[in-house]
């Protein structure tokens, strides 16, 4: 499995064990659903999110980059941590 | 001026509307129109605050200008704020706003709790309190303004260089009053001209004429012939008396308030402006993190970016902390809808709920993680209702002391609750119990009917509609009582 696809069950276990009781995979249509809008994730739920995120990865989120819109989404969420995230080797 | 009075129903909203389109398309010229009129409809407010406004404006806007200029060259993460700079100016201009708030709205509340606590420890603590009248509106302004300065600071969004524009989106009347609290999203609205449409314009008086109804018609008839006459007499009738009371005062906040948002979005929609959506269904919401997703979303999605967001997600001892975060952020959310220590009581019962609702959906997940038949539980139609009923108890009941005028009402009222009062009912005519009925039907049909498109003829529809207006303009005279959240 690649870093993005590592990445992406990572996210869904999580989203499966705190909010969706094993139900992500089918709750999660496709990779642009918005997570917001579709009852995936609250704001107490984003927030959790980035500290499993930031935990997980290594990771600072910038202040600028602190909103529920950017983290809307498994495609979002893939690429904003992919692009500053240490894979191990 | 308020929505509901003549003067702006018969003149100022048709003036003001034919100079904003009947002129040239720029959006120069619409915002100075709009801008002028906004000016002209809190100046009816009271010329003595309109001076507070002006300057307000002017330091947010410039310091909106400094906080732009401040960031550094794009790095790998785009412009970052310089340093300690950008950081006192931030706190500087938020400071400002906060004072200007706290000077109108929480000076003689200070006042007022450092004299009880002088009284209670016999400590010469007294301080004269200030009556100085609260601006409409401060509260809800004040949110726009700090998110603005956050935003640019942060870099989500550029500095407003054009300060006909900021003014503008800063005064923009139909959502001055008790918002939907405006956020920066909403400037580049008020960059361009906006250009007329049937639908907007269609629309926009729909959603008006709803508001209207379900303001001057339900949650006035459910104020003046239910709640107002229980809560005045807390504690006296029966319990009957006392749970009608306050499931009728769930329903008048929410269509006060849902009500006048309506109206203003439709205003707004009237000039091509696309305000934030307010509410959705509340009161389907089957957990207590939902109804705030559903109740005024404008303030609880503010709360939570620049309030729990922040504090949650730091580097402070704060991080990770969520029940403390919620709590915080939730009085928080008391203080700010009023000056009283029964909004701060209400704000953290809110807070102490969402507490309560976090650790139990941990538990629940415990439980299914060592038995999935547990997740099958949640489903089933029992395990919904329960919810909901559950969720709704907690609200209706936590309205108590939001409604009641001081703690010793609310404990007075909670007391009728739970059944020590003799006398069964207020006296209600029978017109007052139709109208009562009425006003519950349509509620009930609000919510029956949601997101439905009714196959209804417009001949029919014309009808029904006149039917309202002639029902209204007999038992709802126009310019009658003021919106709840407007007084916050």
């Amino acid at each position: 499995m690649d870093d993005r696809g590592t990445l992406r069950k990572l996210i869904v276990d999580w989203l499966d064990d705190r909010y969706l009781f094993g139900d992500a995979a089918i709750l999660i249509k496709s990779e642009d659903m918005s997570f917001l809008e579709n009852g995936i994730l609250d704001s107490l739920g984003f927030v959790q999110l980035v500290l499993m995120l930031e935990d997980r990865y290594r990771i600072k989120i910038d202040r600028k980059h602190l909103t529920r819109a950017n983290f809307d989404s498994m495609n979002k969420i893939i690429s904003y941590v992919a692009a500053r995230a240490v894979f191990p080797s | 001026m308020s929505f509901q009075s003549a003067l702006f129903l018969g003149v100022f909203l048709p003036a003001v509307l034919a100079l904003y389109w009947l002129g040239p398309r720029r959006a120069g010229w619409q915002n100075g129109t709009l801008l002028v009129a906004s000016w002209a409809f809190v100046w009816t407010w009271g010329p003595r605050l309109f001076p507070f406004l002006l300057l307000a404006t002017l330091v947010n806007y410039g310091a909106g200008l400094a906080l732009g200029a401040l960031r550094t060259e794009d790095g790998p993460e785009g412009a970052k704020p310089n340093g300690g700079g950008s950081r006192w100016l931030l706190a500087a201009a938020v400071a400002y706003d906060l004072g200007q708030l706290a000077l109108f709205k929480y000076l003689g509340f200070f006042a007022s709790t450092v004299s009880t606590v002088g009284g209670v420890l016999a400590l010469p603590l007294s301080i004269a309190a200030p009556s100085w009248a609260l601006p409409l509106g401060i509260s809800f302004w004040t949110l726009q303004q700090v998110g603005y300065l956050l935003d640019v600071h942060h870099g989500r969004v550029p500095a407003c260089r054009s300060l006909l524009s900021f003014a503008t989106f800063s005064s923009f009347f139909p959502q001055m009053q008790a918002g939907p609290v405006a956020r920066t999203d909403l400037i580049p609205q008020f960059v361009e001209a906006r250009r007329p449409s049937l639908d907007d314009l269609r629309t926009g008086a729909f959603r008006f004429f709803r508001g209207y109804v379900g303001r001057f018609l339900i949650a006035a008839v459910l104020g003046e012939k239910l709640v107002d006459p229980v809560f005045s007499r807390a504690g006296e009738l029966s319990a009957t008396a006392h749970w009608l009371a306050v499931l009728g005062y769930a329903g008048q906040v929410f269509c006060d308030f849902a009500g006048y948002t309506e109206m203003a979005i439709g205003v707004a929609l009237l000039f091509g402006i696309r305000l934030h959506e307010n509410f959705e269904y509340p009161f389907l919401a089957g957990n207590l993190m939902e109804f705030w997703k559903r109740w005024h979303m404008t303030l609880t999605n503010w709360l939570f970016d620049y309030i729990y967001s922040p504090l949650m997600t730091g580097s402070s001892w704060l991080r990770g902390r969520l029940d403390l975060g919620l709590f915080i952020t939730f009085l928080a959310s008391g203080l700010w809808h009023g000056a009283a220590w029964t909004f701060v009581l209400w704000g953290g019962l809110q807070g102490a709920g969402l507490v309560v609702q976090r650790h139990f959906d941990e538990a629940y997940r415990g439980l299914c993680r060592k038995d999935r038949t547990w997740v099958a539980r949640r489903k089933t139609r029992g395990y919904q209702i329960a919810a909901w009923a559950v969720t709704q108890a907690f609200f209706v009941v936590s309205l108590v002391p939001f409604r009641a005028a001081s703690f010793r009402e609310a404990a007075a009222f909670t007391s009728g609750l739970l059944g020590r009062g003799a006398v069964a009912m207020p006296r209600m005519g029978n017109t007052d119990l139709l109208n009562l009925l009425f006003c519950v039907s349509l509620l009930a049909g609000y919510y029956a009917l949601r997101g439905r498109r009714l196959a209804v003829p417009a001949v029919a529809r014309g009808v029904i509609y006149g039917l309202l207006v002639v029902y209204m303009a007999i038992f709802m005279p126009l310019a009658k009582g003021t919106f709840i959240y407007a007084q916050f």
